[in-house]
């Protein structure tokens, strides 16, 4: 029955995403100073279902603001071209979750996302752009699988994807707009600081991933 | 929903149709020359409007639809400065897929006729706006504004698409 193994693989990931975030939450308390909501996967579908899915999990939520801040600190044309490319690569890897290719290591992948990209703005690292374009496009395919092996079963397909990746660019615009303080010296001190926030949370993460 | 009112509404209650309309909406407004792709949309549209008319459906028209609708976001992402004899055919067929896949709810030949007569005012209405509106957007950042909205739409019609492959709805 190899949609049954599909569906228990699935609920498998999600269970272990459950277990990672779940474990990172006291961390995520003090961080961020919200409840913190497991990455169930939505039980609903629809644009709501699909838009939930990734504010409510917060491996996924301060990644992809760590993907805004990053590409509002390296200024253009990175702080356009990582948003543009982040949703793209994602969805190749959301197709691989649907189809159900197994990628070892997605939570690893995940919390390892936040610790990188983390780390990038609380440096200020300022790789070449190819670099930064391809670092964001890997973990984007981690994140993006997640989120296509736990799409549920009853979803209304389109109005599900569109507000799934809405949500998510919606969260990287939230991040460049915070990384826009960075043009003055206490914004970007401010800046590079939640960057070592997200990394912090990353750690946590990778913690509960392990 | 039918009705020359319920035909003008049916294009952006569906969304599926209303991430094509966007799509081809921006990929028109990106064009220097907006009037020769936005033609070809109209014909292709009047074109599948007239086989659902004749009778003619297929189901294949709901997938042909999403493939454009890829196909134009990423070009829209890319800002790839796309030749006219690329962009015609690209979206004659979107229109073609558009009006195929918009059969009307209607339980007379005079309200399916007034139903389909206003999906075609509705969509080409709306290609129109969002095309006219992409063109008056002339600055850096809002031209990056466009090309993220590329590529959202892209990646949604690509997850829409792999999910109807699993679910056996696409081929």
């Amino acid at each position: 029955m190899p949609a049954n193994d599909a569906i228990l693989a699935r609920a498998l990931a999600s269970h272990r995403h459950r277990r990672a975030v779940a474990s990172a939450a006291p961390l995520l308390l003090v961080l961020v100073g919200t409840s913190a909501a497991a990455h169930t996967g939505s039980a609903s579908g629809g644009f709501v279902g699909g838009f939930a899915h990734p504010i409510f999990g917060p491996d996924h939520v301060v990644a992809m603001v760590a993907v805004g801040l990053w590409g509002a600190f390296l200024g253009a044309p990175a702080i356009w071209l990582l948003p543009i490319v982040f949703p793209l690569v994602m969805a190749g890897g959301g197709v691989l979750g649907i189809l159900g290719v197994p990628l070892p290591g997605v939570e690893i992948g995940i919390a390892l996302s936040a610790v990188v990209l983390g780390l990038m703005v609380a440096l200020a690292a300022r790789p070449p752009l190819w670099v930064a374009a391809v670092l964001v496009g890997a973990f984007a395919i981690f994140h993006g699988h997640a989120h296509g092996a736990e799409l549920p079963p009853g979803a209304d397909v389109v109005a599900y994807s569109v507000g799934f990746v809405v949500a998510t660019g919606l969260l990287h615009l939230a991040g460049i707009a915070f990384g826009l303080l960075a043009r003055w010296p206490a914004g970007r001190l401010a800046v590079r600081a939640a960057g070592g926030a997200i990394a912090l949370a990353g750690l946590a993460f990778l913690r509960g991933a392990g | 929903m039918s009705g020359l009112l319920g035909g003008m509404l049916h294009p952006l209650a569906m969304p599926a149709h209303v991430l094509a309309l966007l799509a081809i909406g921006l990929l028109i407004g990106q064009h220097e020359q907006r009037f020769i792709p936005l033609a070809a949309f109209v014909a292709g549209l009047a074109a599948g409007l007239g086989a659902l008319a004749s009778a003619f459906a297929t189901t294949a028209a709901a997938n042909v639809l999403l493939v454009v609708t890829t196909v134009s976001a990423l070009l829209v992402a890319l800002a790839y400065p796309v030749p006219v004899l690329v962009s015609v055919p690209l979206v004659a067929i979107a229109g073609a897929a558009l009006g195929v896949d918009s059969p009307p709810e209607a339980i007379s030949i005079a309200v399916a006729i007034a139903t389909l007569i206003g999906t075609g005012i509705g969509a080409t209405l709306a290609v129109a706006i969002v095309a006219a509106g992409t063109g008056f957007l002339g600055r850096p950042w809002q031209q990056i504004g466009v090309r993220i909205l590329g590529s959202w739409i892209a990646a949604s019609a690509i997850l829409v698409l792999a999910l109807r492959f699993v679910r056996g709805q696409l081929l």
